[in-house]
């Protein structure tokens, strides 16, 4: 069968989650649907750092980002209880109600902005993914991406990581946009088999 | 993809990691994470693809937030109406199971129902405003033009708008509550480009930005013309319904505009000011700084 009957299956073991604090990501989370401010807290502590980072990375600007967060965890304490259904793995879904904000407030607001207000931190080198962690499920794609030209790579990363649209893509690489679209359809495909050994 | 829904598997799965990857445009996007909230195979395509690709988020820096971010967010989370925040366990309880009933479309995406037209501008509530709009639609306003237009359901729905002006021309009478936050503003005024145009002033009063609101509590704000920050200043938008006594924080205003997202609709009568506060925002939970534009959301009659 396809990917479709392996996902949505059980929670994956995160190892950041597991690391950084006996109570897992997991167990906050159930803690906030219940209505836990000292839980909701303790979840800004851990990874606010990392959602803005994520936010930032997307949108260039300070301001896009904290309401990309804001929102989020806003998101996070009205809906907090939907979590299990809809995800495995807490960081996964904490990180995409930033992500897809992050995305809209972008695509509307462009990224326009003066260099002085770029935090320094945020980098956009192609290589970045060399700072994946080394968890087994990062390991696996790892592998998988290496396995991709590194121009494709360096493609997936500037959409996935940067936000950038296929046609923000085109543009930065010279290509025509019909070539992009298709390479990353093909690395896609690509990701999918090696990762789930599927033809 | 434009539209239909792909035809088969193996396309709805592209089609999921297109977006999920972030590489469509934003009505496309918009369009995929709607479709996503009554289409569960496309939504297991998601979460597939989220689950694939996540770890690549791991090689993404840390940045700290700004100091303030936590108490914008304790703030912001005072105003959900949704009961937590009493000491009642009970009331707690019983608000879990109406944000489930939620429908699916917001975690994900935060405007699924955002809509439709807000430009049949016929039915003026000001002049300034018929004005204002004129010149808006004149000089174009881009990012409102893309939404797409959905229709509502029971399109009478009422849409508020304002425009956000300098408060201290007297163009027009005002609420008292606007009054009372330009009698603080003394006579605050944005420094603007010389290069930029302007369409404002050639309106009664000069206009910075201009506010919509949908029936899904969306509150979209766009800047008429760039609008130029002092240094070391930022926008903060505020937000005083026609029975309260003070205006509460929707957080920082980029300088293009932004979008936020209420729990409900505003009420007509409500004000809307824009304050010049330190970087991070108000530390306070009030406005600090002076009041640079306000305008208070009417209807706009059909």
């Amino acid at each position: 069968m396809s990917a479709i009957s392996a996902e949505g299956d059980g929670e994956m073991d995160h190892p950041a989650a597991r690391v950084d604090s006996p109570v897992s990501l997991a167990t906050l989370i159930a803690a906030v649907a219940a209505g836990d401010d000292a839980a909701f807290r303790q979840i800004y502590d851990r990874r606010a750092s990392r959602l803005y980072g994520i936010a930032l990375r997307i949108t260039r600007q300070p301001p896009l980002a904290s309401d990309a967060v804001q929102e989020a965890f806003l998101e996070l304490w009205r809906n907090a209880s939907r979590f299990d259904e809809r995800r495995g793995n807490p960081d996964i879904w904490l990180a995409s109600l930033v992500r897809y904000r992050a995305l809209d407030m972008t695509r509307r607001w462009g990224r326009e902005v003066s260099d002085e207000d770029v935090p320094e931190a945020v980098d956009d080198t192609p290589d970045a993914l060399a700072r994946m962690e080394s968890s087994s499920d990062a390991a696996a794609l790892r592998v998988c991406l290496d396995k991709l030209e590194p121009e494709r790579r360096t493609l997936l990363s500037l959409a996935f990581l940067d936000g950038l649209s296929h046609s923000e893509l085109a543009a930065r690489l010279h290509v025509p946009i019909g070539s992009v679209k298709s390479w990353i359809r093909r690395s896609l495909q690509t990701l999918r088999v090696c990762l789930e050994g599927e033809a | 993809m434009s539209g239909a829904r792909p035809e088969t598997p193996e396309e709805l799965r592209l089609l999921a990691g297109e977006y999920v990857l972030g590489v469509l445009g934003g009505a496309e996007m918009r369009a995929v994470g709607q479709q996503a909230t009554i289409d569960p195979q496309l939504a297991r395509a998601i979460a597939g693809w989220e689950r694939r690709l996540g770890p690549m988020l791991t090689a993404v820096a840390e940045v700290a937030p700004p100091d303030a971010l936590w108490a914008r967010i304790q703030h912001a989370k005072s105003q959900v109406p949704d009961g937590r925040q009493g000491a009642n366990p009970a009331a707690r309880l019983a608000s879990v199971p109406s944000a489930a009933a939620r429908p699916p479309a917001e975690p994900a995406w935060p405007r699924p129902a955002a809509p439709r037209r807000v430009w049949p501008w016929k039915a003026a509530t000001g002049v300034s405003l018929a004005v204002a709009v004129a010149l808006a639609a004149f000089v174009g306003v881009p990012s409102l033009a893309r939404r797409p237009t959905v229709p509502m359901p029971g399109g009478r729905d009422v849409a508020l708008v304002a425009v956000l002006a300098q408060p201290e021309s007297r163009g027009e009478p005002r609420q008292d509550t606007t009054a009372q936050m330009a009698s603080d503003s003394g006579t605050a005024r944005l420094a603007e480009p010389s290069d930029t145009p302007d369409p404002a002033r050639a309106a009664a009063r000069p206009a910075g930005f201009l506010a919509a609101t949908w029936p899904d509590g969306t509150v979209l704000l766009t800047a008429f013309a760039p609008v130029q920050v002092p240094g070391g200043k930022a926008l903060e938008l505020w937000l005083q319904p026609p029975d309260a006594t003070a205006p509460r924080s929707l957080g920082l205003l980029p300088a293009a505009g932004r979008q936020v997202t209420l729990p409900g609709v505003p009420a007509p009568g409500t004000v809307l000011s824009v304050s010049l506060e330190p970087p991070g925002g108000s530390p306070t939970g009030a406005p600090t700084g002076r009041v640079v534009y306000a305008g208070t959301l009417r209807p706009i009659r059909q």
